[in-house]
C-alpha cells in the first residue's frame, strides 16, 4: 500500500506526520519512506538517520558537434524552454540550468549534430532505521524542475520490494513535482492545521485529488490553535473527513525541534486507517 | 524602484504573514505593490483580508501535447521512452498523454508530428486589488493541475512592474513559494534584496542553507529573519552562529507569540492586529533599507 502525505501549505507537520506513521508502523511493519520533497528534504533530519549519496541524477543535455552543425537554428526553435540560443551566422549554445533534458533539439536536427551529455540535476540518497528505509532526493539549488528528481527517486526506489507500506511524503504546493509524487499513490492523507491558510490551501489539495481520483483523508494538525469547524465543514464538503487530531503543544514541537520522530496516540488513529 | 523578496526555502515559517506585516509598514512612508507570487497555494491577499480579486486575466504560459485521432500512425515510435516526464504510456499498443505530467516540451510532436498536436492552456489566472491598507496587491493562481508555476510567476510579476510603474512605486514586496525549484527562482529573478526567513528548527536551517545557494547563484543581497526564535533558543544560537560564520546579516529576531496565530485567524497583519509588534518589523526594514543603500 503507498500512502502519500501531503498538505498544499508548508510547514502543516506533512514531515513530522510522515516520519512519525513510519516510525509507528515500522515497529511491527517493514517501511519504505520516499522523501519526495526534493527541494527541501528533511526526513533524515527529524528521524535522525545518516544518510549516505547513492546515486546522481542526470539528464540529458545537448552537446553539439560543431563539425556537422549547419547554424539552421532549428534546435533553438523547437526548445520551448529556450534553454538554446542561437543567433544567426553562429553556432548554437546551451543554457545549462534552463535544459529540462527533453531531447527535442536532439530529435529535431536534421543534421545528427546534436549527441546526449549528462547534467548533474541532484542526487538520491538513502539511510536506515530500524525497519525502515528512508530513500529520498536533493535538488541541486539552482535547478527548476523539480519533477524530474522526484521521478528518479520513484524509478530508483522500484528496486526495493517486499515492503509492507510505502510512505510518501511530498513537498508543499500543488504543483509538478507534488503531482508526480501523488499520481500512483493508493491514499492521500492532507495535513493541515485550522487557520485560514490552512483551510484555504487544503481546498486546493483537494481538488487536486479529486482529479486524481485518490482517496484522500485529513489529518488536523495544531487542532486546538483555532477553530477547527472551516475545516470540517470543508471536509464534508469534499466527502472526505478528518480522521486523526494533533493539538499543539510543546512536548510535540521540542521532539521536532530536535530531530526525533513524535509519538502521540493520534498516529494509531491513522493507522487504523490503512491497516 | 526596488524589489524585496521574502523567502524560506522550508514552508510554514511565515513567509506570508511577514511579508503582510512588512507590507502595510512600508505602506505608511512609501508607495508599494504587494505581490504574491507563491501560486500554487496563493496566501498573502488572505492575509489582508481580501477573498477576492479583481480584473482577473486568464493566463497561458504553457503547451500540452495532445493525442488525435491519426495516433494510431505512431504506433511503431518508442513515444514512451522519449517523454522525459513519464507522460506517455500504452493503452493496447496504442500512445496515450497523461495532461497532468505532460510538460508541454513537444518532443514527442517531432517524433509523430500528425497524431499529436501542441496547444497552449489556460493554466493561471492574474488579478489584482486594493487592499483596504491602500496599496495594491497582484497575485496568481495556478489552475489545479496545471504545471508551469515559474512561467506563471513571470507574468504575476510582470503586471505587479506595470502597477508600480503607472503609479510610481518605490517597493515591490515579493511573496515566494516555499521550496527551491522553478517557482522560487522565477521569484528571486530581478530582486534587490532578498529576505530569508527561518525557525530555529533543523529542517528549517538545512533549507535555509539551500535556498541560500539560489539567493547566491543570482548575486543579490540578503539578510535573515529567526522567527520564533524563542521556541528553542540554543539553536536559534546555532543559526546565529552559521550566519556569523558565513558573514550574513541577521536582520530580525522575532518571537512566538499567540498573537501571530490569532492575527491570523481574524485575517490581518500582526502589526495591525498587534501594535506591540510594530517596532520589531521596523527594524526589519530600518536594516533592509540600509542594506539597500
Amino acid at each position: 500500500m503507498k500512502i502519500a502525505i501531503t498538505g498544499g501549505k508548508g510547514g502543516t507537520g506533512k514531515s513530522t506526520i510522515a516520519t512519525a506513521l513510519s516510525y509507528k508502523l515500522s515497529k511491527t511493519k517493514k517501511v519504505l519512506l520516499l522523501d519526495l520533497d526534493v527541494d527541501c528534504p528533511n526526513d533524515d533530519l527529524i528521524l535522525g538517520v545518516k544518510t549516505k549519496k547513492v546515486k546522481d541524477v542526470e539528464i540529458m543535455i545537448p552537446k553539439f558537434d560543431y563539425k556537422k552543425c549547419v547554424k539552421c537554428g532549428l534546435c533553438s526553435k523547437v526548445c520551448r524552454e529556450h534553454a538554446i540560443v542561437f543567433v544567426k551566422g553562429n553556432f548554437p549554445f546551451v543554457i545549462q540550468e534552463q535544459c529540462i533534458g527533453c531531447k527535442a533539439c536532439k530529435i529535431a536536427c536534421p543534421r545528427n549534430a546534436i549527441t546526449e551529455a549528462k547534467q548533474k540535476i541532484g542526487e538520491i540518497f538513502i539511510g536506515k532505521k530500524g525497519n525502515i528505509t528512508l530513500i529520498g532526493g536533493k535538488m541541486k539549488p539552482g535547478i527548476e524542475e523539480s519533477s524530474l528528481v522526484v521521478n528518479a527517486v520513484k524509478k530508483f526506489s522500484e528496486q526495493y520490494k517486499n515492503y509492507d507500506y510505502v510512505i510518501v511524503d511530498t513537498a508543499a504546493g500543488t504543483h509538478c513535482p507534488v503531482i508526480s509524487a501523488l499520481i500512483d499513490c493508493n491514499m492521500v492523507f492532507a495535513v493541515t492545521e485550522p487557520t485560514p491558510l490552512g483551510h484555504h490551501d487544503l481546498e486546493l489539495i483537494l481538488k487536486l485529488t479529486k482529479k486524481l481520483k485518490i482517496k484522500t483523508r485529513i489529518i488536523l494538525n495544531r487542532s486546538n490553535i483555532a477553530n477547527k469547524k472551516i475545516i470540517e465543514n470543508l471536509a464534508r464538503r469534499y466527502k472526505s473527513k478528518i480522521i486523526a487530531e494533533i493539538p499543539y503543544s510543546k512536548e510535540i514541537e521540542k521532539c521536532y525541534a530536535e530531530g526525533k520522530p513524535i509519538e502521540h496516540t493520534s498516529i494509531n488513529q491513522i493507522i487504523e486507517v490503512i491497516r | 524602484m526596488k524589489t524585496i523578496t521574502i523567502l524560506s526555502g522550508k514552508g510554514g515559517v511565515g513567509k506570508s504573514s511577514i511579508t503582510a506585516s512588512l507590507s502595510i509598514l512600508l505602506a505608511k512612508k512609501y508607495k508599494i505593490v504587494a505581490v504574491d507570487c507563491d501560486v500554487d497555494a496563493p496566501n498573502l491577499g488572505l492575509l489582508f483580508g481580501i477573498k477576492k480579486f479583481n480584473n482577473i486575466e486568464k493566463v497561458s504560459t504553457n503547451y500540452k501535447a495532445f493525442a488525435n485521432k491519426k495516433i494510431d500512425k505512431c504506433k511503431n515510435i518508442d513515444l514512451v521512452n522519449i517523454c522525459a516526464f513519464h507522460a506517455i504510456s500504452l493503452k493496447g499498443n496504442i500512445p496515450v498523454i497523461n495532461k497532468l505530467l505532460c510538460e508541454g516540451c513537444g518532443a514527442c510532436k517531432l517524433l509523430c508530428s500528425e497524431g499529436i498536436e501542441l496547444k497552449k492552456v489556460k493554466n493561471a489566472e492574474v488579478g489584482e486589488t486594493k487592499t483596504r491598507y491602500g496599496f495594491y496587491i497582484v497575485s496568481g493562481q495556478l489552475k489545479i493541475g496545471e504545471s508551469g508555476s515559474g512561467n506563471v510567476v513571470e507574468v504575476v510579476k510582470e503586471r505587479a512592474r506595470n502597477i508600480a510603474k503607472k503609479i510610481n512605486a518605490d517597493f515591490i514586496v515579493v511573496d515566494s513559494s516555499a521550496g527551491i525549484g522553478c517557482p522560487v527562482i522565477a521569484s528571486i529573478r530581478d530582486s534587490d534584496y532578498v529576505v530569508a526567513i527561518t525557525e530555529p528548527t533543523p529542517s528549517a536551517l538545512s533549507d535555509l542553507k539551500r535556498v541560500l545557494k539560489v539567493v547566491e547563484h543570482f548575486k543579490i543581497p540578503y539578510g535573515i529573519v529567526i522567527n520564533k526564535f524563542d521556541i528553542n533558543k540554543r539553536f536559534a544560537k546555532k543559526i546565529e552562529n552559521f550566519a556569523m560564520k558565513h558573514k550574513i546579516t541577521i536582520i530580525g529576531k522575532l518571537p512566538y507569540d499567540k498573537s501571530f496565530v490569532e492575527a491570523l485567524v481574524n485575517l490581518e497583519p500582526v502589526v495591525v492586529y498587534n501594535k506591540k509588534f510594530e517596532k520589531l518589523f521596523l527594524d526589519i526594514l530600518n536594516n533592509v533599507n540600509y542594506y539597500l543603500k
